[in-house]
């Protein structure tokens, strides 16, 4: 994104002089004539702060823009997150969402966002994949990561190389639809082999507030063999089954389904907090620029002032040094 | 039984439960009529880019579009 790209460039001007431990103190330091002021000039030049000023302002334009942008993509998403809810509800009352089921192949699916400058939320998913890694690690356990958008993907690739199966990413080029979450599932479940389906996503619950959730799709087999064993999912039995099909085909096709739906809702979910963590991350950084731009002002009018005072003093004295 | 017989054949032909819902979902949505057909067909685009990896080296990425049942 060239806007990104534009951000971070004059982030990184700003970042050596003025976000140091003294704001303010570097960027006088600098306004010390002799320091930058080409040699003869007599006053004080203020083309510094004052290009700075110009360019904090462009940011701040930048900001409010893609905070527009953010708040009105999310109230699109938002409706259709919170109704996607409704699909899987059923599944957690028919199969439970067992989080603690102890399994030997565990596969973390984690789920971000494709662009950046969305505060905290592709961190907060990452470290949850990685506790969760550490969790279900054990001897003869494995465990595998299937990653989706470009962020996590960064992060992970540094220290767990070795276990990510598949990635994704591009999931919003076009807004995004059950059809499209359904094709990526049916190609994570081809391409992995897997007992326990854990997905790492961040649920949307305000516009400030992300809770970061794993649910849990176990695959046909353990779902098989907690329902006999007396095991977590103890009631499913009680369920009658209509139609030819054997127990074994009915779960096999629910668990696939599960995981589709299950998958769609976090996708939502994720691309919802997403939206919302863009808004309040460039709404608070617009506040940072307003609040630099103010400092900057400060400084840049202080300064006019006391070359002004000197020029006028120059020109007192100097009278006063004739007439006398 | 009809349905017993009809259950695995297309978990023979390969498929999952989720394409063979698909192909189903995509039947229905060209029963519609004409206004409501192209705005269903074309509400459900397909399109993300897949990255395998083998021992850790990500592989040349595949682009997955459009053509929803795949």
């Amino acid at each position: 994104m060239a806007m990104a790209a534009a951000l971070r460039r004059e982030g990184r001007r700003f970042a050596s002089p003025l976000i140091s431990s003294q704001p303010i103190t570097h960027v006088r330091s600098s306004l010390i004539p002799g320091e930058h002021v080409p040699l003869g000039a007599r006053s004080i030049s203020t083309q510094i702060v004052r290009n700075r000023m110009k360019s904090v302002k462009n940011i701040q334009k930048i900001t409010k823009a893609m905070k527009m942008v953010a708040a009105s993509k999310l109230r699109l998403i938002q409706t259709r997150a919170e109704n996607s809810r409704g699909l899987w509800q059923p599944f957690t009352a028919l199969l439970g969402d067992t989080p603690s089921v102890d399994v030997k192949k565990n596969v973390i699916v984690t789920i971000s966002s494709d662009k950046g400058l969305c505060g905290g939320i592709n961190s907060t998913a990452v470290k949850v994949s990685r506790a969760i890694n550490r969790l279900t690690s054990g001897p003869d356990k494995e465990t595998k990561y299937v990653i989706l958008g470009e962020k996590a993907k960064v992060q992970l690739i540094r220290d767990s190389k070795k276990s990510i199966t598949i990635c994704m990413t591009e999931l919003q080029r076009n807004p995004l639809n059950y059809t499209q979450v359904s094709v990526l599932a049916d190609d994570i479940l081809k391409n992995v082999e897997y007992d326990a389906l854990r997905i790492v996503f961040n649920k949307f619950q305000s516009v400030v507030s992300f809770i970061p959730t794993m649910a849990t799709v176990l695959s046909p087999e353990v779902v098989e063999r907690e329902t006999e064993s007396e095991g977590k999912l103890g009631d499913l039995d009680s369920y009658e089954i209509e139609g030819g099909e054997t127990k074994g085909e009915i779960l096999q096709n629910l668990s696939e389904f599960q995981f589709s739906c299950v998958l769609f809702n976090a996708v939502m979910e994720n691309a919802c907090s997403e939206q919302g963590a863009r808004m309040s991350a460039m709404d608070s950084s617009s506040r940072n620029a307003g609040d630099m731009l103010d400092r900057l002002t400060l400084t840049y009018n202080r300064t006019r002032q006391a070359s002004i005072t000197t020029e006028l003093t120059e020109i007192i004295s100097g009278a006063a040094a004739l007439e006398s | 039984m009809a349905s017993n017989a009809a259950a695995p054949f297309w978990r023979a032909a390969g498929m999952t439960y989720i394409t063979y819902s698909n192909i189903c979902a995509n039947l229905v949505r060209n029963c519609l009529k004409e206004p409501y057909k192209t705005e269903a067909l074309s509400r459900e685009k397909v399109h993300f880019a897949v990255t395998k990896f083998v021992d850790g080296n990500p592989q040349k990425p595949i682009v997955r579009s459009d053509s929803g049942t795949a």
